[in-house]
């Protein structure tokens, strides 16, 4: 029982160097893994991808965190923006925190580098950032009128001059607010934006937050939801299967599908740029550390009973 | 060596010297830790000049001389006084005129987090997950409702609730696990992958 | 007078925003445009409170020379030196604002927060015991949803996702449910009790 007591009382370093190495070694030695998309993912995609091509329809994306935790929803921000390019969706960018508006530029041409005609102003728009006293006049104020609500964009420029904002008067044509986020926020925006206005609301969520949401997806009041690394991955691997193909959504085909990550495939071989798999690329070590932890559970377990069977002899 | 290669070494310095908390509390991170906090601050400054001092005060002000807007902008400059021990009371003004908006909320937080919540409760239940959630719900609630004992079959009635709350706590755990290796695979992703070039 | 005005200022504007949220009327309307320019005419200013607050911690901390002021006076440089960098700069992409953003505060924010994934899996080895029936259920359905969000657990069995999706859905929805709903209406309280005037704490201390 020497073992067990021993066990108990490993020094946390050692732990932490398990801990990272159950993450290095899968990301240097990529696999491919097979991702199954789950329904509030798919939801979100194929809402956006039902705006496709149309002007008079458009999304808004709300970064409510700050770099912290940027690991789990930079991914998703990165692979909604490269879907509403690939597919010409008209997207709005939106924050409220002012270390976060570096982070709204950072996704935005992280995405635009791989596509030269997508032009600010006119396929998206950068609302840039507002003071969070501002927060709720402009949620409510987006009800009525977006370009008076909103005025000007990072750029200074008055929005009623820009061509996006064509079509696009308020919640009526942007149907869709996606709000990314590490705290309760979204639920701000199923508050007023969605009971007072009728808007669709989705969230972007770090999975701390994400089992707190289900209710709100039963009722309705959320359309969908990303949830951490899992929910960028899906989100990957949906614009890779359909979005760069053209192609609408099918479950049959999601279903069958295996996007390798390895650069060995007919079809998508090494196009898909690193950035654009960071997430499954991700996933990859996600899986290991599981196990990881898991083990970490287990062996602590057999350690106490073992202990405590002891002490209770005694 | 180009200026990206010199930029993600400064980067990954900065990102090591957070890490060396890990084997212990040292110069290296509390200076970091420091830097974090001023240079985090330091963004406001100019981005809230450039996006809300300069589109709501000066321009509609000092261009579009709306000249009642004046009375606003002094109220906000009230702000600085909170640190006041005599005038502290100023900066009330405009904290008080930002409260207004609770109004709004009172009927509006109603409906989203108490009534359409209740009323997805109560649709027609016609499957076993239906019977389950509204079980749940129901036990739950009965179990937050401290007015009464605990004891005999209304304690067993809660007991079930807390069942369900372990459950949910479970569920938030696996979630919150998950989330922190994220956090953690990020880093790692841009130590061996945006900095080394190790990840193809 | 110093805390009945603000007060006053709180109920009024209140009652008439709960009219606004029922009555769509010209004059509801109106006033709620005339309490967005005024609102965004004060935002700029509260942005002070936070500096002011840092300045004064650390700033004292320098004048006075307390233990370890040497890293306060780093916090002070680096607040000024970022301000700087933006107002004489400029904030887009490419400038030294954005570079100080990028390679400086971007990955130590989030390093600082990866740190939790250590303490977490410490934790896992040293704390999260089965010590009781219930702590066992929280466990096992953590174990669940943890194996059902990676590749693996539909390796393993194709139950393992399924269960995990039925945890989130069912029961985890209204334990979720439950809490929420009594987190609402504790909402809802005290947004009342701010707008009749009983909750104060917000005006801060003095008289």
């Amino acid at each position: 029982m020497k073992i067990f007591a021993k066990i108990q009382s490993l020094d946390r370093r050692y732990i932490y160097i398990i801990v990272a190495l159950s993450i290095i070694i899968p990301l240097l030695i990529p696999f491919n893994s097979r991702i199954d998309t789950t329904k509030p993912t798919e939801d979100v995609y194929q809402m956006i991808d039902s705006f496709a091509g149309k002007p008079n329809k458009a999304i808004l994306m709300n970064f409510s965190h700050n770099a912290s935790t940027l690991a789990e929803l930079f991914p998703m921000e990165v692979a909604v923006l490269r879907h509403c390019f690939e597919r010409d969706v008209k997207v709005f960018t939106l924050c409220f925190m002012p270390d976060t508006a570096p982070l709204v530029d950072y996704a935005i041409n992280t995405a635009k580098e791989d596509f030269p005609n997508i032009k600010a102003g006119v396929n998206y728009c950068n609302f840039g950032y507002k003071p969070y006293s501002l927060f709720l006049p402009i949620l409510l104020g987006m009800g009525e009128n977006i370009a008076e609500a909103v005025e000007i964009d990072s750029e200074g420029r008055k929005l009623e001059n820009l061509p996006i904002i064509e079509g696009i008067k308020n919640y009526d044509d942007l149907n869709l607010v996606i709000d990314f986020s590490a705290s309760s926020s979204v639920f701000s925006w199923v508050t007023y934006a969605r009971a007072k206005f009728g808007a669709n609301v989705a969230a972007g969520v770090t999975a701390v937050m994400a089992a707190d949401n289900y209710p709100y997806l039963q009722s309705g009041q959320l359309i969908g939801m990303l949830a951490g690394i899992k929910g960028a991955a899906e989100y990957e691997k949906l614009v890779d299967v359909f979005a760069t193909q053209q192609r609408e959504f099918s479950k049959e085909i999601i279903k069958e599908e295996i996007v390798p990550i390895t650069g060995d495939h007919p079809i998508y071989g090494d196009k898909i740029p690193y950035k654009f798999k960071k997430a499954r690329i991700g996933m990859n070590a996600q899986t290991v550390a599981h196990l990881m932890i898991i083990i970490f559970i287990l062996l602590g377990n057999i350690g106490y009973f073992a202990n405590r069977k002891k002490g209770g002899k005694k | 060596m180009t200026f990206e290669m010199i930029s993600n070494t400064v980067a990954a310095l900065f990102t090591l010297a957070i890490f060396s908390f890990l084997y212990k509390e040292n110069p290296v991170y509390r200076f970091a830790e420091h830097l974090l906090v001023g240079v985090s601050m330091g963004y406001a400054l100019p981005l809230v000049y450039k996006n809300a001092f300069i589109p709501f005060v000066y321009r509609p002000i000092f261009l579009e001389h709306k000249f009642i807007l004046i009375i606003p902008a002094l109220m906000g400059i009230l702000y600085i006084f909170r640190f006041s021990k005599n005038l502290s009371w100023l900066s009330r003004y405009p904290i008080a005129f930002g409260m207004g908006i609770v109004g709004m909320g009172v009927p509006m937080s109603m409906n989203s987090s108490v009534l359409v919540q209740m009323r997805t409760a109560m649709l027609p239940i016609d499957s076993l997950n239906g019977v389950i959630v509204f079980i749940g719900t129901v036990t739950i609630l009965m179990y937050f409702f401290f007015s009464k004992a605990h004891k005999g079959v209304y304690g067993k009635i809660t007991n079930i609730g807390i069942w369900y709350m372990m459950v949910g706590f479970g569920a938030s755990f696996g979630y919150t696990v998950m989330a922190r290796i994220s956090l953690l695979i990020g880093r790692i992703q841009f130590l061996l992958g945006d900095w080394l070039g190790l990840i193809k | 007078m110093k805390r009945q005005i603000p007060l006053m200022i709180v109920i009024i504007l209140g009652f008439l925003f709960v009219g606004h949220t029922f009555i769509p009327h010209k004059y509801s309307i109106d006033f709620y445009d005339w309490f967005i320019s005024w609102t965004k005419a004060i935002s700029p200013f509260a942005v002070a409170l936070g500096v002011m607050s840092l300045w004064m911690v650390h700033g004292t901390k320098v004048t006075r020379k307390a233990p370890n002021w040497q890293y306060s006076l780093v916090t002070l440089v680096a607040l000024v030196f970022t301000a700087f960098a933006g107002f004489m700069w400029g904030t887009n992409e490419g400038t030294p604002f954005m570079w100080l953003f990028k390679n400086v505060q971007l990955p130590m924010s989030a390093t600082m927060f990866s740190l939790l994934a250590f303490y977490i899996s410490s934790a896992a080895y040293k704390a999260f015991r089965a010590r009781s029936p219930e702590a066992t259920v929280l466990l096992v359905a953590g174990i669940i949803v943890m194996l059902g969000q990676v590749p693996i657990g539909a390796m393993i069995s194709k139950w393992i996702p399924e269960t995990a999706t039925w945890i989130l859905n069912v029961p985890n929805l209204a334990a979720k449910r439950g809490i929420m709903t009594g987190v609402g209406l504790g909402m809802t309280a005290v947004s009342l009790k701010i707008l009749l005037g009983i909750e104060r704490t917000y005006l801060g201390g003095g008289d």
